[in-house]
């Protein structure tokens, strides 16, 4: 517990609980709030997985300040598009708490074959007693995910969050030292594991996994804001 | 399809779930006799391989991979079964069981083990599995017609769960899961389903779900190779940095009578900043200086001009006409210097070197004339057996590109013309568009028509494809850019646009929609900057594609002035 940076305005926390926590001087995000710096990582993740695996051409993206990096996102108006149609949809999930994964899957363009796929595990941290976590605890197929952390009874500060997103994207950065090289065209798809209950617009349609048979799997950082915790992991074909 | 037997003893009357399920079955016949896709008595050889990957959750897999009880609503007609009937209340789901009067065993072809299945459907099934063992107990109660048949599949499997016990094993049980995924199911159904999911390990409630759109293609191919080791400036142009180009018509000139045939060759642009075009029997002269236009002269009335070139030092136009004349006028003087005859077709391309003026006519020959001398004809290049509707000197003058409409290109060295250097039969329709490269020597480009739509790009010394694009769309011209690495290529049906590419890296620059419809013929200016399009719609524009900017040094040393040109405006 760090008695560090004041409340930010984000924080209208709709729990009963969360109305008393000024004092505090943390900042707790709601979940709204958290569900959007979530979707706002997807989105940063999207870019940077296809600018560093070499989906697009270089000279398409420009760099932003963000997380206190250089975030390359793509210039280019029809992914520009793309990603956006993708975000949106994806926001709408996320502040309804139907997804529990999402996955960029990168697909030979010539062979079909799918040569890596990035999956992002969202948990929403239950303990956090917002009244919209009634979701079940993670699911078990993770079984090389890190158990969820112990709590969030110590609310993360913004800094804190921000620290972990960098680190998360430097460890994504640094990741194309050992993935395999892409030398044909590639290109993507973005899954999404959503609640069977959820609302599915007609570009989204259902889908097998995509997984990578008898790929490599590495385990990436995680980060976790007030409501969510991700957990990252590529996995990739070897190299034959 | 898979049918399941279950053979309990029938009494006389079939239930047939026609009606309650409100849809026809697809196999209507309510007698039980066997389907013919019934083996059920054949011992199904397909069961084990995949329910040997089923793993530890073997048991319950299994079970759990026949979807039997998920009740394709497509076959319906169950048979009456002996178990009591309790409705549920929920509509039809049941699949199609069928009775036989033997021993109770269920045996069900399984034909599909190589197809995917999903563990959604198989607790689905798993969970029906239990519905049937629970609600069907009481067995001696006599038939009753029920409606809600979802208890025919729990019965079903009743005796499939027994069967197991039995130790009979489930080889027999059939797979099926397309049909069914779409199942409402009760409300025990889903306690069931829920549980059962849960001890094996599965997730229900998620689905995975694809953002179906394919993604926008990459603009060019990426090396990340030279990714890894980037200059902090990249070289490249930027998305937002590539070059501006107008989109719009520096200047729009009428063309009526202007014939809508691709395989003619009506547009051509002076060193002397003259355009001259065939507009049916006429052939105009506009000067891009003036803007005066003037008419050289028509043909009789029963031909037309099919095609046009300007000498190199612009003095004359040769024309050819539609009965296989070739007449060669002094412009300036607007007289005609000679006629030359020899095609029996009409002459559809033709291409300048010097004082040789190369003709192509629609019947494939492809003659070679001495403009000087009174025979003129001085060689015939056999090659193409259709209509040539592309020819092309090099600035050289040391090799010779032709395209016709025997879908072939043929690249022929000015020194031995009796047979081209290389045939080409890369495109597959009729090749117009050709155009040399301005400042690499062997570097030709072709463009194929509607059913080809590639542009190739060949190394002359070679004969090797060094590059090609599919422009989606019909290639009626290509030119390329004597100022920029770039070439522009004009297009017919659906796009009917000029659309600029960088070479080497075949990035599309721009795509200008600039005919209603499609794009015939397009020279280029003297000084390289303006495109003319000449298109279907009889209409004339002139485009500023290649504009210079200040001081940027020209690919090619051309002598060609600077003219400013265009001021006035229509035709005629």
């Amino acid at each position: 517990m760090d008695p560090a940076p004041p409340k930010t305005k984000s924080s209208r926390s709709k729990t009963g609980d969360a109305g008393e926590k000024d004092k505090s001087k943390t900042h707790k995000l709601a979940l709204k709030g958290s569900s959007k710096l979530v979707s706002e990582f997807f989105e940063y993740s999207i870019n940077t997985i296809l600018y560093q695996r070499g989906v697009y051409p270089p000279e398409d993206f420009t760099a932003v300040k963000k997380y206190g990096l250089n975030m390359l996102v793509t210039s280019d108006d029809q992914v520009k598009a793309y990603i956006k149609k993708i975000m949106s949809q994806l926001k709408t999930w996320m502040t309804g708490q139907k997804i529990s994964k999402l996955v960029i899957v990168i697909t030979n363009k010539e062979t079909g074959e799918h040569v890596e796929r990035w999956q992002f595990d969202v948990q929403i941290n239950k303990l956090t007693k917002s009244k919209s976590s009634k979701r079940e605890a993670p699911n078990q197929e993770n079984a090389d995910a890190p158990p969820a952390p112990p709590a969030s009874e110590q609310a993360l500060t913004d800094d804190e969050i921000q620290a972990q997103i960098r680190a998360l994207f430097r460890q994504i950065t640094a990741s194309v030292t050992f993935l395999p090289e892409l030398t044909d065209p590639c290109t993507f798809n973005v899954l999404v594991y959503a609640d069977a209950d959820s609302d599915v617009p007609i570009e989204w349609g259902d889908s097998d996994a995509k997984e990578i048979e008898g790929g490599e799997k590495v385990q990436l950082r995680s980060f976790s804001t007030t409501n969510h915790r991700v957990d990252t992991m590529v996995s990739y074909k070897l190299g034959s | 399809m898979a049918s399941v037997d279950v053979c309990t003893p029938t009494k006389g009357r079939v239930f047939s779930t026609r009606m309650a399920g409100g849809r026809m079955p697809l196999t209507p016949s309510p007698k039980p006799k066997p389907s013919p896709m019934q083996t059920s008595n054949v011992p199904s050889i397909h069961t084990t391989p995949l329910f040997a990957t089923a793993g530890s959750k073997s048991a319950a897999k299994k079970i759990g991979k026949s979807n039997i009880a998920k009740a394709s609503p497509k076959r319906l007609d169950s048979d009456l079964s002996e178990f009591a009937l309790t409705s549920t209340g929920t509509p039809v789901k049941s699949r199609n069981n069928r009775s036989r009067p033997q021993k109770s065993s269920v045996r069900i072809a399984y034909n599909a083990a190589d197809r995917f299945v999903p563990n959604r459907s198989a607790s689905e099934a798993i969970c029906n599995i239990g519905t049937g063992k629970v609600e069907s107990r009481p067995k001696s109660s006599s038939s009753k017609v029920q409606e809600g048949s979802s208890i025919l599949a729990s019965s079903a499997f009743d005796i499939s769960m027994r069967d197991d016990l039995l130790g009979r094993g489930i080889d027999g049980l059939s797979i099926d899961r397309e049909e069914n995924t779409s199942e409402k199911k009760s409300p025990n159904t889903k306690a069931y389903e829920s549980s059962v999911a849960q001890a094996c390990g599965l997730n229900l409630n998620t689905r995975i779900l694809a953002f179906k759109p394919a993604p926008p293609e990459s603009s060019r191919p990426v090396d990340l190779r030279a990714q890894y080791s980037r200059p902090l400036k990249p070289a490249g142009l930027n998305a937002q940095f590539r070059r501006r180009i107008l989109t719009s018509p520096d200047r729009v000139l009428d063309a009526p009578n202007l014939v809508d045939d691709y395989y003619l060759n009506l547009l051509d642009w002076s060193c002397n900043n003259q355009v001259a075009i065939g507009l049916g029997q006429s052939v105009y002269i506009w000067s891009a200086d003036t803007g005066n236009v003037a008419s050289l002269f028509e043909t009789s009335a029963d031909t037309y001009v099919s095609s046009l070139k300007w000498s190199n030092d612009g003095a004359y136009v040769s024309v050819g006409i539609g009965t296989g004349e070739v007449q060669i006028w002094d412009v300036e003087d607007q007289t005609k210097l000679r006629s030359m005859y020899g095609h029996e077709t009409r002459v559809s391309a033709m291409s300048w070197n010097k004082h040789q003026l190369t003709t192509g006519a629609r019947n494939g020959w492809l003659f070679n004339h001495d403009v000087r001398i009174a025979q003129h004809k001085i060689g015939t290049l056999e090659s193409h057996t259709g209509e040539i509707c592309g020819l092309e000197w090099r600035g050289d003058g040391a090799q010779l590109a032709s395209g016709g409409n025997d879908n072939l290109v043929s690249i022929w060295d000015a020194r031995s013309l009796q047979a081209p250097k290389f045939q080409k039969t890369n495109h597959n329709a009729a090749v117009k568009a050709l155009s040399w490269c301005p400042w690499q020597h062997n570097l030709l480009a072709t463009g194929g028509g509607s059913h080809d739509r590639q542009i190739h790009f060949w190394n002359t010394t070679t004969g090797a494809r060094v590059n090609s694009i599919d422009t989606g769309s019909q290639v009626t011209s290509l030119r390329w850019s004597t100022s920029y690495k770039e070439i522009a290529s004009t297009s017919g049906f659906p796009d009917n646009s000029i659309s600029i590419w960088q070479y080497p890296t075949l990035v599309k620059n721009i795509e200008i929609p600039a005919h209603e419809s499609r794009v015939l013929h397009s020279s280029l200016s003297p000084d390289g900057q303006i495109l003319a399009t000449a298109a279907a719609d009889e209409s004339l524009k002139f485009w500023k594609i290649f504009e210079k900017k200040a001081g940027a040094p020209s690919l090619v040393m051309s002598a060609r002035k600077e003219n400013d040109i265009m001021s006035s405006s229509v035709i005629r």
